[in-house]
C-alpha cells in the first residue's frame, strides 16, 4: 500500500516521522506552527524529519447527536459542513507548511483521539504533536480531551503544545 | 531550541534521555555513518533532577523562615542527597558525551517533582520540556499520581512525553517496566 511503502522508505532513509494532529482551532494552528519552527526551520535542504499532517473529520451523526425525527434530513448538510470544514483546515494546514516539501496532508473521518493514534501506527511515527485547549481539570473530565488521551495512549512520544497564557 | 530533560534514576527517564538525543540531536544519522555524526549545534539541552526537600525532620523555630533540623543529621541527611542528585545528573551528564553532546548543563531542584519541574522550566526558559513515562494505568495513575500528566497541564512550555519501550514480553522474560 502507498502508506506502507512511504513509511518503509522513510525508515529506511532514518528521518523520523511526526505527525501533527489539527483541527479548527487556533491552538492547534499554534502547535502546527510551533513545531515547524522548531523542527522544520532549515531553509533550503531536505527537512531532517518527516512531516504528516492529520485533520479528523467527525462523523455526521456523531455532530449530530440525538438520531430523532428529521435527523435523517440534516445529516447530508452537516456532512457538507463538516467537509468544508476540513478542507479549510487543511488548506490552512499546507498554507503553513510551504517550505516542507514532502509533507503529506489527511483528513480522516472518526473521532480525533483514535484518528490520531491510528494514524501514529499507519506512518510509524515517532513522535506525535497536538495542541491543548487548555481546560482545567472538570471540562477535560467533562468535555474530554484528545492530547491527554493521546498522551496515554498512542505509542509513541507524544508533544502537547500549549499557546503560552499571558501571567502578569 | 533549549530542550529541559527530566532526569531521575529510573528506566523512564534514562529512555526518555536516550530518545532525546538519537531523534533531536541527531535526527538523520544514516545507517553505515563511520565518523562521530555532529549534534545539531541550534539545540541546548539542560538535565534536571528534583529532590524532594526533608520535611518531617525540619520544624520552623520562632517567627519567621529560620527552621533547624537536628543539626548534625540534618546535615549528613542533606549531604547524602545532595550526592544523590550529583550522581543522578553526573551519569545523565555522562550518557550526553558518549553520544557526542558535551554541552548539556545540569540543573538540580527541590520540591516536590511535578511542580520542580514546570517551575524550572519557566525559570530556565526552556522551549520543550521533556518527561519520561513510567506507563501506568488509569487507575495507578490516580493514586500513584503522574508527574508527566501534571507537568503536561500546567508546564508554561511545551511538554514531551516519551513513552517507555513496549516491552519484550516473553513468558520468561523479565518485565523491564514497573507496574
Amino acid at each position: 500500500m502507498a502508506e506502507e511503502s512511504s513509511a518503509a522508505a522513510a525508515a529506511g532513509e532514518g528521518r523520523m516521522t511526526m505527525v501533527v494532529g489539527v483541527d479548527e482551532s487556533e491552538h492547534s494552528y499554534y502547535a502546527l506552527q510551533w513545531t515547524l519552527r522548531h523542527f522544520f526551520a532549515g531553509g533550503g535542504g531536505q527537512p531532517q524529519y518527516r512531516l504528516a499532517v492529520v485533520n479528523a473529520k467527525p462523523t455526521a451523526a456523531s455532530a449530530v447527536g440525538l438520531a430523532g425525527p428529521g435527523a435523517a434530513d440534516v445529516l447530508p448538510f452537516v456532512e457538507a459542513d463538516l467537509k468544508k470544514s476540513s478542507m479549510r483546515v487543511i488548506d490552512k494546514a499546507k498554507e503553513l507548511c510551504a517550505q516542507v516539501s514532502d509533507a503529506l496532508f489527511e483528513v480522516i473521518e472518526g473521532d480525533a483521539r483514535n484518528v490520531l493514534c491510528e494514524a501514529v501506527e499507519r506512518h510509524q511515527a515517532e513522535m506525535l504533536v497536538v495542541g491543548s485547549h487548555g481546560y482545567g481539570a472538570i471540562k477535560r473530565a467533562v468535555l474530554g480531551s484528545v492530547s491527554d488521551y493521546c498522551s496515554h495512549h498512542a505509542h509513541c512520544t507524544v508533544m502537547i503544545v500549549k499557546k503560552p497564557k499571558h501571567k502578569h | 531550541m533549549k530542550v529541559l530533560v527530566a532526569v531521575d534514576d529510573s528506566p523512564g527517564s534514562h529512555h526518555a534521555l536516550a530518545w532525546v538525543l538519537d531523534h533531536l540531536f541527531f535526527p538523520a544519522s544514516a545507517a553505515g555513518d563511520e565518523q562521530q555524526p555532529q549534534p545539531r549545534p541550534d539545540h541546548e539541552l539542560v538535565l534536571v533532577h528534583a529532590v524532594e526537600p526533608l520535611h518531617h525532620v525540619m520544624f520552623p523555630v520562632g517567627p519567621g523562615s529560620a527552621v533547624y533540623g537536628a543539626t548534625s543529621m540534618m546535615e549528613a541527611v542533606r549531604a547524602a542527597q545532595a550526592e544523590t542528585a550529583r550522581n543522578v545528573v553526573g551519569r545523565a551528564r555522562l550518557v550526553c558525551e558518549r553520544q557526542g553532546v558535551t554541552t548539556a548543563k545540569t540543573v538540580v531542584v527541590v520540591g516536590e517533582a511535578r511542580e520542580a519541574l514546570c517551575r524550572a522550566a519557566d525559570d530556565a526558559g526552556a522551549d520543550l520540556l521533556v518527561v519520561g513515562s513510567r506507563g501506568l494505568g488509569a487507575i495507578k495513575r490516580a493514586f500513584l499520581g503522574s508527574v508527566s500528566d501534571y507537568c503536561a497541564h500546567r508546564a508554561s512550555c511545551p511538554i514531551m512525553v516519551v513513552k517507555p519501550p513496549p516491552d519484550e514480553e516473553g513468558h520468561d522474560g523479565q518485565r523491564t517496566s514497573s507496574y
